[in-house]
């Protein structure tokens, strides 16, 4: 568009204006006129005037060119540097949900019994810290059982310690379906377990525990053809005493009234 | 030329990784995890060595990395550290990258595929027991 624009015909710059001026200054028919001093002053700084637009021209033309490579340059950086930046921030994002699924996972691993996934004692001592700890400040009754399976080393000795694992997994699931949903449970070790039953007396805890005890005794593992055998468990029950706040005083509790009900003949509760 | 280079021998911490370098083979390896308290000291004499090694010598150029988790720092240093490469490439130098990874943690093999990403020199990343 530039191209085709026309400049004025009176424009300093057109080179024909100045030529004919020239050309005017030239014919001796003008010699004696009292303006040719002042037009020839006035072609000569039109002459001057037009060189330096040019060079203006020139000079400016360039500082455009420059700064519009410039900013390409600057614009090409910018993404670059945009593309690094979400590629940083990309692989920073993966190490960090992968160091999250790591905590998770160890925080399982830390928490539970790999055999029957239950927690494990490890977890239950901080939360029978914790419950002793709540049942204090709210006033409440909290009750603590230590339940042990019935001639386990039996069942290992006769059918194998695979079967043994399989009756401890059994156990675990209907110990699992008959608390209920606010009761801590998981495996104290060995074929012992601990049931820890918030915000419940003793009568409470007694029915619970009955429940627990009498679905045990309804697991039968069998073995091939031969007879198997009925599990069940014994128990010993104790709950928060006022002042109380050493778990070890309430497990002690507990572990003697296991004892007892061990050797009262087994498969029952005993409270201590 | 080489023996007036100091080869890199860092002792790996909990935190940072076990770091060498031979000059001669023209090799530095790293290996381990990377979270220092202060990234950019640390990787910094990693850096100027292998940027030496680039302008001083025209013999090629392998990093044998292991590492494994990385805080983000040390993400953007190696990225750094893998522009040198490409722009080394970029001028003909022979560079590349082996990463090993432990076959039984295939994340570590995704995060250094992402690394990957955008690099034309070579870029191995290699299964290793152990």
């Amino acid at each position: 568009m530039a191209a085709a624009h026309q400049e004025p015909a009176m424009s300093a710059g057109d080179p024909d204006l100045l030529d004919r001026v020239r050309r005017v200054l030239e014919d001796p028919v003008h010699r004696e006129n009292p303006l040719l001093p002042l037009l020839a002053e006035l072609h000569h700084y039109a002459g001057v005037q037009d060189q330096r637009m040019e060079r203006l021209l020139r000079i400016a033309d360039g500082y455009q060119f420059l700064q519009h490579e410039q900013s390409l340059t600057l614009a090409e950086r910018c993404e670059k540097q945009l593309r690094r930046t979400e590629k940083l921030a990309r692989i920073s994002d993966r190490y960090q949900r992968e160091l999250l699924e790591l905590t998770e996972s160890l925080r399982e691993a830390a928490n539970k019994d790999p055999l029957t996934g239950l927690a494990n004692r490890r977890y239950l001592m901080e939360r029978i810290r914790d419950e002793i700890q709540r049942a204090r400040r709210q006033g409440s009754a909290l009750g603590i059982c230590i339940m042990d399976v019935d001639h386990f080393k039996q069942i290992n000795d006769r059918f194998g310690h695979e079967t043994g694992d399989q009756a401890l997994c059994r156990i675990a699931a209907v110990v699992q379906d008959s608390v209920r949903s606010y009761d801590v449970y998981g495996r104290w070790g060995g074929e012992e377990f601990l049931l820890i039953l918030p915000q419940t007396a003793t009568e409470e805890a007694l029915g619970v525990i009955q429940r627990v005890r009498s679905c045990i005794n309804g697991i039968h593992v069998p073995q091939g053809k031969a007879a198997g055998m009925l599990l069940s468990a014994s128990f010993g029950l104790t709950t928060l005493r006022a002042g109380e706040e050493d778990p070890d005083i309430l497990l002690k509790r507990a572990d003697q009234a296991l004892f007892r009900a061990k050797d009262a003949g087994r498969n029952r509760v005993e409270q201590g | 030329m080489a023996s007036l280079i100091n080869d890199l021998e860092i002792q790996g911490t909990q935190s940072t990784p076990v770091v060498t370098s031979d000059w001669s083979r023209g090799c530095l390896q790293m290996e381990g995890n990377s979270y220092p308290e202060n990234s950019f000291e640390f990787f910094s004499g990693i850096f100027s060595w292998i940027e030496r090694y680039l302008d001083e010598g025209a013999e090629p150029l392998c990093l044998e990395l292991a590492l494994i988790y990385m805080n983000t720092s040390s993400v953007k240093a190696m990225m750094d550290i893998f522009d040198l490469m490409e722009e080394a490439h970029g001028r003909g130098r022979e560079v590349r990258v082996r990463w090993y990874f432990d076959p039984r943690n295939e994340r570590v093999m995704e995060m250094a595929e992402e690394f990957r990403e955008d690099y034309t020199f070579s870029f191995d990343i290699l299964p290793r027991e152990g």
